[in-house]
């Protein structure tokens, strides 16, 4: 096909003439917020209730980027008798957030869910030293935390779920077998009831 | 009103002299100066100082850029001549491309910034004999020709674009045609010195090369 | 003394021209190459769509300091801007808007010449830069205007005469007065020639190898900065808008439009000059950078030999009519 000299010209002539027609795909970001998908890695919350100080999420961090204190404290027996119980209390939970590498390990081995990834991402500061957030801090990205995604239709269900809809289900049958049993036992003696009024 | 006049009017309203400078009734003279004629002596004076530096620096650059001095001074002197013509042709000629195509030189040969030790031949006696006797000789030559010539810069532009087609291709056709001849000669002159030797070894040579 | 405020009020006016028309172009392809990229371009400056961001650009390059190497030409590294600037004031006071001597910062005899002699000379300020800054590449950028300069003019010039040749005057508004629709057809080569060459000669992108800043950084203007560079740019800007006036006057016709009121020339002359400089930004983000060989090509074998074929054309049109 023999092409029209100078089409070329013309063509890339078109195609930005195109475009400037067209709606720019700009957002403008600080009027406009972002919508970020649910499991954006921005910032890493605390659920400080959750926690029980058992330093894994410390351990497993690859950039040591999480600080965690703690004391032990003494509490009362629960019930007269009883055995006094000794419990961790933390005192500091902070990230250095210069060093975080946003690889959600400490996410991933927290056995109690105490640590969440919140979508937050505005918490630039003037000095990297500013950049370690206290737990106060982190309590507060805790509300930015989305509700988890639905599951997929036909996905197998999560185990706590099940666990709980197992001890449903057999607490249903005891008590359903309960039932049976008493309809049982009151069943007999209408009988004789019956018996005894004819 | 023409740029000229206009220079003119800038130039009377600076030295608060008349408008019309070359009254007819009192017939010119030399002992009232008007104010183009003070404004003429002005520039010429600039042009002259900035074409004794152009010579005289041994700053390369700064040589070329003196000159451009200079030849726009010439221009300006044409102006208030009111030859508008002349005077851009001089501006786009000399300015826009002559010079231009010397600080390309002087750029491709990598002018130094400073002075350059070498810019001096030792000549500088014979170079001054020699253009002091070429100014003399002009300045006779001109002042003899046109001693008389008075130029009415009050009326109707005399150097204007019109009068010098009209004077150029009426009286001066056949200059003209032999300077353009010339230039032709030069031109193929230069295209032909230029093919020369793409003609020897560009022609076979860098096909051969190629193959290599 | 009315004479002398009357040129003084064009001045004026010519100077307030000067500084305001390059920035709305510079504004204008601000946003039109933002669009054009699928980008929205300045936005807050001024509130308004970004409107003020090239005052806040100036403001800006006043605050930064006036560096100086200390290898340069001290003094015509910082004349260079002036000279660079100063021509597109110039001719800006030659180019008419509107009929009449009222519409025209000063009527010119030999306007053609006057204009394209002054714009020429403002080349000069990019070539003294470039050798006055002591760096390699601002010295190749110099060469590289010089050369592009050389190139382009020629065929400027040709394209020129041959519309002074049709109009039978080299004055600017003669040239508008003498203009029909029919010319449009009759010089749209050189229309073409004039407005690429002219291009070429300001530098301006598909033509931008002498500050091409993937080889040579900023050309000629590398070192500059502050106050200067703005001025370079400024210069850049005002070239524009020359341009397209010029443009506009010789080949489109000025004032001349289809319909109008008498008096609204001037709107006329200022829509085709705006439509021109959309024109320059618009091939600007459309076209590659041309490199130096295919630059003089361009000029030598097609600028040159089509500015000459409508000088031919315009001769036998001229003839042929008379």
């Amino acid at each position: 096909m023999p092409s029209i000299p100078g089409s070329g010209l013309a063509k890339g002539l078109a195609v930005t003439l195109r475009t400037m027609t067209r709606k720019s795909v700009t957002h403008q970001y600080p009027e406009a917020l972002p919508e970020l998908p649910p499991r954006t890695r921005g910032v890493i919350g605390l659920f400080e209730e959750n926690c029980t100080v058992c330093m894994l999420c410390a351990r497993e961090c690859p950039d040591w980027c999480i600080y965690i204190d703690s004391h032990k404290e003494t509490v009362p027996a629960a019930a007269p008798g009883g055995r006094e119980r000794s419990r961790n209390v933390l005192d500091r939970f902070a990230i250095d957030f210069s060093l975080c590498m946003y690889c959600g390990i400490c996410i991933e081995v927290c056995p109690f869910d105490a640590l969440f990834w919140s979508p937050e991402f505005e918490y630039a500061e003037t000095d990297i030293r500013e950049l370690t957030h206290e737990r106060d801090k982190l309590r507060e990205w805790m509300w930015t935390v989305p509700e988890p995604p639905a599951l997929d239709p036909g996905a197998e269900e999560p185990k706590e779920i099940g666990a709980a809809r197992k001890a449903a289900e057999k607490a249903g049958k005891l008590a359903a077998a309960q039932r049976q049993e008493q309809a049982q036992a009151q069943a007999p003696g209408r009988e004789r009831e019956q018996e005894g009024g004819e | 009103m023409t740029f000229a006049a206009t220079v003119a009017t800038a130039a009377t309203a600076a030295t608060a002299t008349s408008t019309h400078p070359a009254a007819p009734a009192a017939g010119p003279g030399f002992l009232s100066p008007t104010g183009v004629e003070i404004a003429f002596v002005l520039v010429g004076l600039v042009t002259f100082g900035a074409a004794l530096v152009t010579v005289t620096t041994r700053q390369l650059v700064h040589a070329a850029l003196w000159l451009v001095v200079a030849l726009g001074g010439l221009a300006v002197e044409y102006l208030l001549l009111t030859a508008e013509f002349i005077a851009w042709v001089q501006v786009l000629i000399y300015l826009g491309s002559v010079v231009v195509l010397l600080l390309f030189g002087l750029m491709l040969t990598k002018a130094p910034v400073g002075r350059s030790p070498d810019a001096d031949s030792g000549n500088r006696p014979a170079a001054l004999a020699v253009a002091v006797a070429a100014a003399a000789a002009l300045v006779w030559v001109v002042v003899d020709a046109f001693r008389t010539t008075w130029i009415d810069l009050g009326g109707p532009a005399q150097g204007s674009t019109e009068v010098t087609g009209r004077m150029l291709f009426q009286n001066w056709v056949l200059p003209f045609e032999a300077l353009s001849v010339l230039l032709l000669a030069a031109l193929v002159g230069a295209v032909v010195l230029s093919r020369k030797r793409g003609a020897s070894d560009g022609g076979h040579g860098s096909d051969k090369e190629r193959q290599r | 003394m009315n004479d002398a405020l009357d040129v003084a009020l064009r001045l004026v006016v010519v100077f307030a021209v000067f500084l305001v028309v390059p920035l709305v172009v510079g504004q204008t392809e601000h946003k039109v190459m933002a669009h054009m990229q699928g980008r929205l371009g300045p936005m807050h400056a001024g509130g308004f769509h970004g409107w003020a961001q090239l005052v806040a650009d100036g403001v800006k390059f006043v605050q930064k300091e006036d560096v100086v190497p200390a290898e340069a030409d001290r003094r015509i590294f910082q004349l260079a801007p002036a000279v660079a600037l100063l021509p597109y004031l110039l001719v800006l006071v030659a180019i008419p808007i509107g009929p009449g001597e009222g519409a025209v910062g000063q009527v010119v005899d030999a306007g053609i010449f006057f204009v394209l002699a002054v714009m020429g000379v403002g080349v000069l300020g990019s070539l003294m830069a470039g050798w006055a800054s002591a760096n390699k590449f601002s010295l190749l950028g110099g060469l590289r205007t010089a050369a592009q300069l050389l190139a382009y003019e020629l065929p400027m010039l040709l394209a020129a005469a041959s519309v002074a040749m049709a109009a039978g005057t080299v004055s600017l508004p003669g040239i508008v007065g003498a203009f029909e629709w029919w010319w449009l057809p009759w010089q749209i080569v050189g229309a073409l020639v004039f407005f690429v060459a002219g291009l070429a000669e300001l530098q301006r992108p598909p033509f931008d190898m002498p500050v091409a800043d993937s080889e040579i950084i900023f050309g000629a203007y590398t070192e500059y900065t502050g106050l200067r560079f703005a001025l370079f740019l400024l210069a850049e800007y005002a070239g524009i808008v020359v341009l397209c006036g010029l443009t506009t006057v010789l080949f489109l016709g000025g004032w001349h439009g289809p319909f109008g009121a008498d008096g609204l020339g001037w709107v006329w002359t200022l829509l085709k000059t705006a439509v021109l400089a959309f024109v320059v930004i618009w091939l600007r983000v459309s076209y590659p950078r041309l490199r130096e060989d295919q630059l003089q090509k361009l000029a030598w074998t097609t600028l040159i030999p089509l500015a000459l074929a409508q000088i031919a054309l315009t001769g036998i049109v001229k003839v042929a009519i008379a």
